[in-house]
């Protein structure tokens, strides 16, 4: 123990002083704040130049209607998407200026194209008799491929053209109110674990957590592994530990430099939305439990250690870099297969299939993880899931401690899996 | 009292036998040379030693008990293949080794500055051991297997790639040491220094011992049947010569075994007849002549 304590001290100092390490931990916050608040902000402002757009119909009351719908469209993109948390869609059809006209004459048309292409307009609606009849109506703009703003639009037409027709049909403006209102559907679980999206999205987001932080870290404990047999250290390093407490110390000393940079991360992340917190944290109540925190801590501890030491056992067998990429796969595979699954776990989260695969060990943190998230599986379930990612883990280590220990006899050549088998079985 | 006591240990590879059923002892306090031509077993009898491997059969005792890890915190073991933690501090590297061998930190650092004086490198004490030049890290190496006080070092080509004031630096320690009664286990195809440091060999050859013992002993064991001639002139009369049963021409001199029952005196008479004699000394065989007289006659 003693020594798994100096190694993975060793380990741990040696990284977390390093100047990549400093620069990674305050970059990353950087990078991630460039690319989700900048785009929010220039979006904002770009909302804030005004938009000149002309409405041309047969008739004046269309046109009308058609502009003042466009005028409304903000208020409408708010109520669209007032029941997707956390997803606050800013309408592109702040500040208009909407001119109208009923001049459906092809030289009308080609007058204002020409003001389209001069810049003097940012767009012309034309809607032409034949054009209604198809349900068929043109958008000339140089900016054919703003979908968000299009589909605005669009939207804003639908809506005008439907109340247009309502109101021919002699409907009260209240009526016409009244049918067109939408409903708001409140998706309920049977165990009142709250909203169903949100709590996908939750689960998601903590499995994409695991994820990243393997792919990220894991990568680290096969490198660490590998310097030690490329610097020809292990020889020194093995004549006062065994294999065994170099692999558990490596693994620890470098998963806790992982774990380091994402509390920093998260920390960094709390502070920077303090006020956004409060209401969030409103807003989570009911659907991120104690329970959920909990197992997600307890999975995704487990999950890392086992994947950490899948990744030591990569870099047990290989002699460069290069010859890890091709097994790395092996560490990815368990993963993807996670994630497809997870639709399905979803769906069915008692079924045969998230059954097996919460018991899986390769497979059981994020499976069993989404599990509990969903419903409450048996209690003797999470036992076993729990007791085989750390029997898997432990074996693991003891795996890639022969290979480690047998791997500096024969170095330069990459081992076969024959080889390697004979490898774990030499004392 | 034995440092080390290996009996009968074997391991092998595959259909490859690394070491076959080798046996020796090393007692306390003495310089033991283990010698061989490359790919011998010499490291791998190292490595059963101090458990980094195992042996398929045989026992191996260390400080007179079956061998277990505890002990190797009194062993200091200089690889071969030498290696360090490259992005680390010089000075750190060495705590860190020494305080896995159960050294407190601060005793550690103490030594570790005064063994980089002693060792003329204590400059570059913050310096991180890739900025280093091999000898450098070498010497570091080195310190790192004497720090923590071990009773019982293994040196495997400690001299390799130094140059001589170096190496008449670490020998000078490697000699005090023993005079403190720590055990040394030489380990090298160098035969000229093991004949300048050891008290006793081992000479292994493909895994198994070819001769073994007090090096005084052995080297009486071949008797003063050696004789080196310096000479000038045309040497072809040594070749297909009934007096001499093997020769090796070293440039300057050529070292001569007799063959058995032939007389010195004759040889010399022969040798005035063909040259201008300078030097015609009987001596002992060296150790690389021993050496290269077994290894040859296994390859044979």
């Amino acid at each position: 123990m003693h020594n798994i304590m100096l190694i993975a001290r060793r380990e741990y100092l040696e990284r977390v002083r390093t100047k990549s390490f400093i620069v990674m931990t305050l970059l990353i916050p950087a990078f991630m704040f460039g690319v989700t608040v900048l785009p929010t902000l220039i979006m904002s402002k770009g909302a804030g130049g005004t938009k000149h757009l002309v409405v041309v119909a047969p008739d004046m009351s269309t046109a009308e209607m058609i502009r003042q719908q466009l005028y409304k469209s903000p208020e409408e993109q708010k109520k669209a998407t007032r029941h997707v948390q956390g997803m606050q869609t800013h309408s592109r059809l702040e500040n208009l200026t909407v001119d109208v006209d009923t001049d459906t004459s092809e030289t009308a048309r080609a007058a204002l194209t020409e003001k389209v292409k001069q810049k003097q307009l940012d767009g012309v609606i034309f809607v032409t008799r034949e054009g209604l009849a198809a349900k068929k109506i043109a958008f000339i703009t140089k900016d054919v491929s703003n979908l968000t703003a299009n589909d605005e639009i669009e939207r804003a037409i639908n809506r005008a053209l439907r109340r247009q027709l309502l109101e021919s049909k002699g409907l009260t403006p209240a009526d016409i109110e009244n049918a067109l209102q939408t409903v708001e559907m409140d998706a309920q679980n049977p165990t009142g674990n709250g909203n169903p999206i949100t709590v996908f999205l939750s689960v998601i987001s903590m499995v994409m957590i695991l994820y990243v932080t393997v792919l990220l870290y894991g990568i680290n404990v096969m490198r660490a592994i590998l310097e030690e047999k490329t610097s020809r250290v292990m020889e020194v390093m093995l004549s006062i530990a065994s294999a065994k407490e170099m692999m558990a110390g490596k693994i620890l000393g470098v998963g806790a430099v992982g774990l380091t940079q994402i509390s920093i991360w998260v920390l960094m992340a709390l502070v920077a939305s303090s006020p956004g917190l409060i209401a969030g944290a409103e807003m989570l109540k009911g659907i991120i439990s104690a329970k959920l925190l909990v197992s997600f801590g307890v999975f995704f501890l487990l999950g890392y250690a086992l994947y950490s030491t899948l990744c030591a056992a990569i870099g047990a067998m290989v002699n460069s870099e290069q010859e890890s990429q091709q097994l790395q796969i092996v560490v990815m595979l368990p993963m993807i297969i996670s994630v497809i699954i997870m639709t399905n776990v979803i769906e069915n989260p008692g079924s045969a299939i998230a059954v097996v695969a919460s018991l899986f060990p390769l497979t059981a943190p994020l499976i069993m993880f989404l599990r509990i998230a969903l419903q409450s599986p048996p209690l003797w379930q999470i036992g076993i899931s729990i007791a085989l990612i750390i029997a898997t883990t432990y074996g693991l280590v003891w795996l890639c401690s022969r290979i480690y220990r047998v791997g500096i006899l024969m170095y330069g050549k990459k081992p076969t899996l024959p080889e390697l088998m004979k490898w774990i079985r030499y004392a | 009292m034995y440092t080390i006591e290996l009996e009968k240990v074997r391991k092998s590879y595959d259909h490859f036998v690394a070491v076959d059923d080798l046996s020796f002892k090393i007692e306390q306090g003495s310089v033991f040379g283990l010698l061989g031509p490359n790919g011998a077993g010499k490291t791998s009898t190292i490595r059963m030693m101090i458990g980094i491997t195992a042996p398929d059969s045989g026992t191996v005792r260390v400080f007179g008990r079956p061998f277990d890890r505890k002990c190797l915190e009194k062993v200091g073991y200089l690889p071969e293949e030498r290696g360090l933690y490259r992005r680390m501090k010089m000075l750190d590297q060495l705590i860190f080794l020494a305080e896995l061998h159960n050294m407190e930190a601060v005793a550690a650092r103490q030594k570790a500055i005064e063994w980089c004086e002693r060792l003329e490198i204590s400059e570059k004490l913050g310096s991180k051991v890739e900025e280093l030049s091999k000898g450098m890290q070498q010497k570091i190496q080195f310190i790192a297997a004497l720090l923590h006080d071990p009773d019982f070092i293994i040196m495997d080509e400690p001299f390799a790639g130094l140059d001589p004031v170096n190496v008449n630096l670490l020998k000078d320690v490697l000699l005090e040491m023993k005079k403190k009664g720590k055990t040394i286990l030489f380990s090298t195809h160098r035969m000229d220094q093991v004949e300048k440091l050891c008290d006793s060999i081992c000479l292994i050859n493909r895994g198994k011992a070819v001769i073994q013992g007090d090096l005084k002993r052995v080297k009486a064991q071949y008797g003063k049947n050696n004789v080196q001639i310096g000479y000038e002139g045309n040497g072809d009369f040594l070749q297909r010569n009934t007096l001499v049963s093997s020769f090796n021409d070293y440039g300057n001199y050529v070292e001569v075994r007799l063959a058995p029952g032939a007389d010195p005196q004759q040889l010399l008479r022969m040798v005035a007849d063909h040259s201008r004699v300078n030097r015609f000394e009987l001596m002992e065989p060296s150790l690389e002549e021993i050496f290269i007289e077994m290894v040859g006659k296994t390859h044979a």
